[in-house]
């Protein structure tokens, strides 16, 4: 019998158009169900509940889209790289699509560590002239409050142009800011400047956001001073505010390193 | 056909779960140049509605005829509801977000006594009027059908139409015929009155409701508005049900959903004939599909959606003349590929320590049996036909096969039961788990569970109890504590289900047209999601009672005798009322009666009035305290027709 280590395959995959809305256990069995369809020789745990040996990359949020998302599979046998490629495809529903597969060393790091840093693109309902960045972001997980310094995780600063907002996080072994929390917070913000609501946001599975550090919704630190804020500055364009709230059209993971 | 995504997409990021509004799950089917559109509405969410096989059957029927749609519907949840209403975004379709009012037909399963308040949610969602009299040229025809149809009187004024029985023929047929008199130009009432001569459809428009004491003496509760109205609806029954393939095209959804997995239907119809149990009157004539059909399906199904799990589902799959044979197959087909396959409803008589090493694969759940009473003579009474020796039988292969944990269920509030019988429960599953403690090995004492679980029994129309009343929720509550300090045993967890909703399901399901007035008056007081206990809104429907005037308390627990005319009279499941009247009478002996599939018939009256036979893959042998080995079929029948094989089913009726 062959080492089942031995086959393992890696495939990109985008998340995209409204299955970005899938939360990060509905892509794993969605495309648990896509290798079964697409009848590839998957290897299957032993012991008591045995189950297919596939390995997914950092999760998305609920919202957040990907257009070069990772898992890994283990196979007993070699399917030539172009032939598991069609049979993924032709499995797969259109936003949920397996765009390349390779095989890669049995010994590589896990896909979910091998890229520590996510590049992201989100799109904004209208343009602002400058958009204020928080200084920390509170989550709740388990029930536990939790203050992350949003320049810890910035891989790369924030970039704005147009409505287009880009930045880079970096997930560090003691956590990870979410991408979807960040934006969240920085148009929290925006809007509670303007006096505006922001519109109510699911708190999806684990983290909820409790507040932002020196925002009006924070009792804790109510006082804290706007300058503790950065603020990134949309170059030429005025302010294309009209009284709604600023929010998040789009939020995609464009990359990963 | 609106689309509704643009304006509903923008909000899902404010839901839980938005993934059950997306759509676009691997295999759905879209028919964006139909002429003709069927809604399939499932009144409530969609993890609960979205495995419905109601749901999965009728869409792919009426997606099989040229030029026509079927989409499905599900009633959003409670936080999605208020955006919606908000915004005034009405009720869509999940395949094309388009509102369900620009369908031609809309179908809502009735799958249990408790939907019924989101039956008008999903109207009033929908910007359908509530009541089938208010509806003009522009609005769909709303059509019922599923288990609660069998007592339509409280659904009558929302419904267009009201479909009895199996809907895999009447469901196309019904749309065919709107659609042919629609292109020719009919109007709404003419199309009515045409469906009202079609087999098995109920338009309750057409019919007038008497006062009691007209409806006993006319023998019906009904009457028709004018001449030549059917005066009695009999069930619609799919005859080529067993020769059917089991696998058919099947959603598989992205988010996760009750019953998640590939779901074959083994066999039809049930005639262990529980006297309490609605399903084994209705679904009569029992009919089996053959080991091979069944396991090609379920091959076939796992290969096209790519589910990991099967289950073999039925009334009772452990009934099924080749169950062994499946399981074997099955498990023999899908071996070192991660599969499980379940089966649901094992029957204590028919699960052995053959059977049990056949459904346990390598994970071992809990395992779920229904001795339904504490006592032999109240098991007798039900026509359970089942013993202690069965149980621990059955026990005893499932502990040896390594099962651990075991669960049972009883009802509470059953015709005769008196304290004894409640104690029994107690004595029952002690004695259970001293079985269960003697059998496995010391080391293994700490995994052992045991769980029973108890709910109040609802008196069900068209079954031999239809004519008792239920007992009081207080009644109930007190035998539920009799039953809690009877057992003396804290490792054993005791659940039960609320009484309050108990009253609801009983008015539901014995209530005549008079309780819709009820249901719309709770549904105004805040009524919805009654199934989920923590919306129940017992004061809405308590308001409500008194608001329309209605004793509901009466209509729930009255008895009677069998010669009273009920409200359902009017609808047959082809069971004759003869056939309920004297099981009523047994079980008041306290005698049983045998199931016609192992032994000889009960002329119960389904085959002769349905035209149609019990059709077995092969002769059936019992098991446990029914077996009789040493006795021939032909002697235990004595000299009665074997039941058909599909093939001479289909020749028979050829024939005829």
């Amino acid at each position: 019998m062959a080492d089942p280590n031995q086959f393992r395959l890696r495939a990109v995959f985008a998340k995209r158009g409204r299955l970005a809305m899938l939360s990060h256990l509905e892509v794993a069995h969605a495309l648990e169900r896509a290798v079964r369809r697409a009848d590839l020789p998957f290897a299957i745990s032993q012991g008591f509940s045995p189950h297919m040996k596939i390995a997914f990359g950092a999760a998305l949020p609920v919202g957040v889209g990907g257009d070069c998302e990772i898992f890994d599979l283990q196979l007993l046998e070699r399917v030539p790289e172009a032939e598991a490629l069609e049979r993924l495809q032709a499995a797969s529903v259109p936003d949920l699509m397996v765009l390349a597969v390779r095989y890669i060393d049995p010994h590589a790091k896990a896909a979910s560590v091998a890229y520590p840093v996510s590049q992201y693109t989100a799109v904004l309902s209208h343009a602002p002239a400058e958009l204020p960045v928080p200084e920390e972001v509170v989550v709740v997980r388990k029930k536990k409050e939790k203050r992350l310094v949003v320049s810890d995780f910035l891989a790369e600063p924030l970039r704005l142009e147009g409505r287009k907002l880009t930045f880079a996080l970096e997930a560090k072994a003691t956590g990870s800011l979410r991408p979807d929390k960040l934006l969240e917070a920085c148009l929290r913000l925006y809007n509670d400047q303007r006096g505006v609501a922001s519109p109510h946001i699911a708190t999806g599975d684990q983290d909820s956001m409790m507040g932002v550090r020196g925002a009006a919704v924070d009792e804790g630190s109510a006082a804290a001073e706007p300058e503790a804020f950065s603020v990134v500055s949309n170059v030429g364009e005025a302010d294309a505010s009209c009284g709604d709230p600023l929010t998040v059209v789009t939020c995609t993971r464009t990359g990963q390193r | 056909m609106t689309d509704l995504w643009p304006r509903l997409e923008p909000l899902l990021a404010q839901v839980e779960r938005p993934a059950r509004y997306l759509n676009h799950e691997f295999g759905c089917v879209y028919k964006p140049d139909a002429d003709f559109r069927f809604c399939m509405v499932y009144p409530d969410t969609y993890e609960l509605g979205q495995a419905n096989q109601a749901v999965r059957i009728l869409v792919n029927c009426v997606n099989a005829v040229d030029g026509m749609a079927a989409e499905r519907a599900f009633l959003p949840a409670v936080d999605m509801i208020q955006i919606m209403r908000d915004r005034d975004i009405p009720l869509f379709s999940i395949e094309s977000c388009a509102p369900l009012r620009e369908f031609d037909v809309v179908g809502i399963t009735l799958p249990h006594e408790l939907a019924a308040s989101n039956v008008l949610e999903v109207l009033d969602l929908a910007g359908i009027p509530l009541h089938a009299a208010d509806r003009g040229p522009d609005d769909p025809f709303v059509a019922a059908g599923g288990p609660c149809a069998f007592n339509p009187e409280p659904y009558a004024p929302f419904f267009d139409i009201i479909q009895i029985g199996e809907g895999e023929e009447a469901v196309p047929e019904l749309c065919q015929l709107i659609r042919s008199m629609r292109d020719q130009g009919a109007d709404r009432a003419s199309i009515l009155r045409a469906v009202a001569d079609l087999p098995g459809n109920y338009v309750p428009s057409l019919y007038g409701w008497r006062s009691e004491a007209d409806a006993q003496a006319a023998g019906s509760w009904i009457e028709p508005l004018e001449p030549g109205l059917p005066e009695r609806i009999d069930k619609r029954l799919f005859l080529g049900f067993a020769e059917s393939p089991g696998w058919e095209p099947n959603v598989v959804p992205f988010t996760e959903v009750v019953h998640d997995r590939l779901n074959v239907e083994v066999l039809r119809g049930c005639a262990r004939g529980c006297r309490f149990c609605q399903a084994g009157m209705m679904y009569r004539p029992v009919r089996e599909r053959t080991a091979d059909n069944v396991v090609k399906s379920v091959l076939c199904g796992l290969q096209a959606t790519g589910y990991d799990e099967v289950s073999l589902t039925s009334l009772s799959s452990t009934d099924h003349s080749q169950v062994e044979q499946i399981l074997t197959q099955v498990n023999q087909e899908c071996a070192g590929k991660g599969i499980r396959v379940s089966v649901p409803s094992q029957r204590l008589d028919s699960f052995g320590v053959e059977m049990a090493h056949l459904v346990a694969g390598a994970k071992k759940g809990g395992l779920t049996f229904a001795p339904e009473a504490g006592t032999q003579r109240l098991r007798d009474v039900i026509n359970k036909n089942v013993t202690e020796e069965d149980l621990f039988a059955a026990l005893d292969a499932a502990l040896e096969a390594g099962w651990r944990r075991c669960k049972l269920y009883f009802m509470i509030g059953l015709p005769t039961e008196t304290d004894e019988d409640i104690k029994g429960i107690a004595s029952l599953s002690q004695r259970v788990l001293d079985r269960m403690r003697a059998v496995v090995p010391p080391d293994q004492k700490g995994s052992l569970a045991l769980s029973i679980s108890c709910a109040v029994f609802v008196p069900k129309a068209q079954t031999p109890f239809q004519w008792d009343g239920q007992i009081t929720p207080e009644e109930a509550l007190r035998r539920v504590q009799l039953l809690r300090n009877s057992i003396k045993y804290r490792a054993i967890r005791v659940g039960w289900h609320d009484p309050s909703t108990s009253f609801v399901e009983a008015v539901m399901s014995r209530g005549g047209r008079e309780c819709a007035a009820w249901v719309e008056e709770a549904w105004r007081r805040g009524a919805r999601f009654d199934a989920w206990s923590e919306l129940f809104n017992e004061q809405a429907w308590r308001d409500a009672a008194e608001a329309v005037g209605l004793d509901v308390d009466a209509v729930a627990q009255r008895s009677y005798d069998t010669d009273y005319v009920l409200p359902w009279t009017h609808v047959t499941t082809g069971v004759s009322p003869t056939f309920l009247a004297h099981e009523r009478a047994l079980a008041q002996a306290e005698q049983t009666t045998p199931d016609c599939t192992f032994e000889r018939c009960a002329a119960c009256g389904a085959c002769p009035t349905l035209d149609s036979r019990n059709t077995l893959a092969q002769p059936r042998v019992s098991g446990g305290s029914n077996s009789h080995e040493e006795k021939s079929y032909a002697e235990r029948t004595g000299g009665a027709p074997l039941p058909m094989t599909a093939q001479e089913m289909e020749e028979y009726h050829g024939r005829s």
